[in-house]
């Protein structure tokens, strides 16, 4: 690696007017018949759109989502695609999927599902397999290998207890702090068709991991937790550049693990805590993650968002767009091998809103 | 002669029964015993549930609960009040957050300050952050 | 060095220009206010105020000979022109409503859109756009006050200097000296709230600040605080008004960026409405401040009609529907999109918002009351 290059992945400024951070590209020496290229793609997630009666919704979810579409139609150049990262409904409810996907219709641009826990537990993701999608796949696209797992399911004696009526199982699910609540799960399905669908990839070629739920153990009361994260990440272990972007958490963070870089993206809806301000129980959330800035909630957009993430030769800078509030960028770092923010990343260079919390 | 002797006999009786009952029901002010602390402690934890309760659900007309942000009641900060609130633009106790968020996100009407359920809510509010020094005024 | 170039930049955005401002030199406060804060490079004089009076009232500063500062800055019409856009030369339209002088001094930013962070480097750009001063330079200026004797002789009392010695920052320094005199407290809510007068304020302008503080949701950004209260919080919010007007698609907003970079900010925001609508976005680029304006501060509000960045809403009445509704005027006008977070309906009661209204009215400084 030339020591001379820039050791941050930065993103092109020049044609990117949504930008507030004019960077430029470094394209890192990857050899002339790479079929890798750089491409940016947009991520919008954790909807929530929430009934209300009838036809109508919380209005406050509902702006989140409107904003964020609006917002990445004014992104140019174009992204070659976006992902939706799970939780479009609150209660998984028909209406609420509708309602959801009426407002995500209007995104101009292909967009790939991933299913979140609260679209899954009130029917176990039948209107979503019939109106959107399978519930996990796989796909490639200019070189980079993407998987879509659906890490949010569970352990089957708690799926199929004595509900008495599929909304309870929902509600139970729904609440992040349910003392009763179980840990999501990849399962057995999914790991062993992961590692039929890994075994013909070459292990140079970038891997992309969509989850809603971590891949990581980071907090198990709020389920910010994967219970077969060892298995998934193992089955990752043996590529050379693997990115997770997970959902879920409502909240920045990253992380890196071993050869694995995770980024978690916004929620449009509203933002959770960082679990360390749950001082009851203790938490791993990763010593590199510099926090967002503590909401006010007089702002309802306020710590919530949307992002479009660069890919350039298979690593990943994640850049959030925080309405409300200063844009945040997260780019991986080729000297310290692991994704830094652009700005805050040491201590002394944060802002009072990141650690008073 | 006898019969003093008896009285003095029935008198020191009663007086014996007396100390004895009073020493066994405290009627002593300020002498709290262990099982006083257990039941009252019972009785907040009561209220401390039942707080619980309404933090779960929907107190205002648009479906959406206190938890649905404040999972276990994080980032609520009660050891900081009073405080400076910028959202109300004066120094406010609890209970007063307490009713903007009621009125704000949740779009429901504002509790009295003694109303069972904003002691309840409170009580719960507080209880998830025990052992957090006070630090009020604390942004 | 990028690294400490992105140190600085982060530490403008959190505000280190507050930092160097506050530690200015400070004149007296009125109820309600803290003192006025004075740039250490440009102290007050009382000849820096003449020289700068007479500066903002020379109508000789602009193409046709007939345009001063106080044309849109009228001391009769609370410091603003009564209009819904300001008119310059020939009676040329601009696209925005003129804020009002009075207290200018407390905001960070000045214009609607932030775009000059002094009162100093505020006032030199008038001059040049075709709008309103309609100078190609600030030549025409200098050749004035460095001949002129009146001229002559406040910039030798004001600032020791005299011919070539004499530029525009100068200048801009006495117009600024000028305007920091410009400010406003003890009115009959100051007299209320900090003054502790209880009929300074009627019961129905009491129970208006009582939705202000509360149901109303305005003091997040008209901000009132324990000690002190200057009704703005200095930041950029996009809160609907002529949200129809605003690029509908890349396309249009590709456009109006281009207009900004061709001609300058100043001018491509002042001659073209959809640019215009760009608020904020024009100066930060940032998709969060797209339709962003100012919170302007509210004293003297009853003083400065019509309202808003392009003074579409005539009446306070009109201003408190408005934002009752959550950011349109009609409750079957369809929410802006890209609406702040801050603006929701409010479900106010009609009296509420008459009392709301007679608040506001509690706004107004004596001394700039026109008898």
């Amino acid at each position: 690696m030339d020591i001379n290059r820039r050791a941050f992945l930065k993103t092109a400024g020049a044609g990117l007017i949504a930008s507030a951070f004019p960077l430029s590209l470094v394209k890192l020496a990857f050899g002339a018949d790479s079929p890798v290229q750089d491409f940016t793609f947009g991520y919008i997630s954790d909807a929530h759109i929430q009934q209300i009666k009838g036809d109508k919704f919380v209005r406050n979810w509902d702006m989140g989502l409107i904003r964020a579409v609006r917002e990445a139609n004014l992104l140019t150049p174009r992204p070659d695609f976006f992902m939706f990262g799970g939780d479009l409904a609150q209660l998984g409810k028909k209406e609420e999927l509708d309602h959801g996907l009426e407002i995500m219709s209007r995104l101009r641009g292909k967009v790939h599902y991933v299913t979140g826990e609260h679209d899954y537990y009130l029917d176990l993701g039948e209107y979503w397999k019939s109106k959107i999608s399978p519930l996990y796949y796989s796909f490639d696209h200019k070189g980079v290998h993407f998987v879509v797992l659906s890490s949010i399911l569970t352990y089957d004696n708690w799926i199929h207890k004595n509900w008495g009526d599929p909304m309870q199982r929902m509600l139970a699910m729904a609440r992040l702090d349910n003392p009763d609540g179980s840990p999501f799960l990849v399962g057995e399905e999914q790991l062993t068709w992961l590692k039929k669908d890994l075994e013909k990839i070459a292990k140079a070629v970038p891997i992309v991991v969509f989850s809603h739920s971590p891949i990581q153990k980071i907090f198990k009361p709020w389920n910010f937790w994967t219970d077969d994260a060892d298995a998934v990440q193992a089955l990752l272990r043996p590529f050379e550049k693997v990115t997770v972007i997970y959902g879920h958490v409502h909240q920045i963070q990253y992380n890196q693990i071993g050869n694995i870089s995770f980024h978690a993206v916004m929620a449009t809806a509203w933002p959770w805590p960082y679990p360390e301000s749950y001082t009851q129980l203790p938490n791993c959330l990763p010593k590199l993650t510099v926090p967002m800035n503590r909401a006010d909630p007089f702002f309802e957009r306020d710590a919530t968002g949307w992002q479009f993430i660069d890919l350039s030769s298979g690593k990943t800078a994640m850049r959030y767009q925080l309405p409300d509030n200063t844009n945040r960028a997260v780019a991986y770092n080729t000297r310290t091998g692991r994704p830094e923010d652009l700005n805050y990343q040491e201590y002394q260079q944060r802002i009072p809103p990141q650690i008073h919390y | 002669m006898r019969t003093n002797k008896k009285l003095l006999g029935v008198s020191l009786a009663v007086l014996t029964a007396g100390i004895f009952l009073t020493a066994a029901f405290s009627i002593q002010a300020g002498e709290f015993t262990q099982s006083d602390l257990e039941r009252w402690d019972k009785e907040f934890m009561s209220v401390v549930t039942k707080g619980d309760k309404l933090f779960h659900s929907a107190i205002g007309t648009n479906k959406v609960s206190c938890d649905q942000c404040h999972p276990n009641a994080a980032n609520t900060h009660p050891e900081t009040y009073p405080k400076f609130q910028q959202q109300l633009g004066r120094v406010v106790s609890l209970f007063e957050m307490v009713n903007w968020c009621i009125q704000n996100p949740l779009e429901g009407e504002p509790l009295l300050a003694d109303d069972p359920k904003m002691v309840a809510l409170l009580s719960y509010i507080h209880y998830e952050r025990r052992g957090v020094p006070m630090a009020p005024g604390k942004h | 060095m990028k690294a400490t170039n992105r140190y600085l930049k982060g530490m403008l955005r959190t505000g280190v220009l507050a930092a160097v401002w506050g530690a200015c030199v400070a004149i007296a406060a009125p109820v309600g206010l803290p003192p006025v804060p004075v740039p250490e490079n440009n102290p007050m004089t009382p000849e820096k105020v003449k020289l700068g009076d007479k500066l903002f009232h020379d109508t000789r500063f602009s193409a046709t000979g007939e345009v001063s500062c106080a044309t849109c800055h009228d001391r009769a019409k609370g410091f603003a022109d009564g209009l819904p856009v300001s008119e310059g030369i020939n009676k040329l339209k601009g696209t925005r409503n003129a804020p009002t002088v009075i207290n200018a001094a407390y905001l960070r930013t000045q214009f609607w859109d932030g775009r000059e962070p002094t009162l100093e480097s505020q006032s030199a750009q008038p001059f040049l756009n075709p709008v309103e001063m309609g100078l190609k330079d600030h030549e025409p200026i200098l050749k004035i006050v460095r001949a002129d004797r009146e001229y002559v002789d406040l910039f030798k009392k004001a600032f020791g200097k005299g011919g070539d010695q004499i530029t525009m920052v100068e200048v801009e320094q006495a117009i600024g000296a000028f305007e920091r005199t410009l400010i406003g407290g003890d009115s009959p809510f100051d007299r209320y709230y900090f003054g502790g007068e209880k009929d300074a304020m009627s019961p129905a302008a009491i129970r208006g600040l009582n939705v202000f503080v509360n149901q109303g949701r305005c003091v997040s950004c008209h901000v009132i605080e324990q000690t002190q209260a200057l009704f703005s919080d200095n930041r950029f919010h996009m809160i609907g008004v002529s949200a129809n007007q605003m690029p509908r698609d890349l396309d249009e907003l590709t456009a109006a960026v281009e207009d900004v970079k061709q001609k300058g900010t100043d001018i491509a925001v002042l001659t073209n409405p959809k640019t215009s609508s760009l608020g904020r976005y024009a100066v930060t680029r940032d998709l969060t401040d797209i339709g962003a304006f100012k919170t302007p501060t509210l004293r003297n509000v009853e003083l400065t009609a019509p309202y808003m960045h392009d003074g579409s809403h005539k009446t306070l009445e009109e201003v408190v529907q408005f934002y009752n509704n959550g950011g349109r005027m009609n409750e079957s006008d369809p929410l802006p999109e890209l609406l702040s977070g801050g603006i929701r309906p409010l479900n106010l009661t009609e009296e509420q918002q008459a009392d709301l209204v007679e608040f506001l009215k509690a706004l107004t400084s004596p001394q700039f009351v026109q008898k």
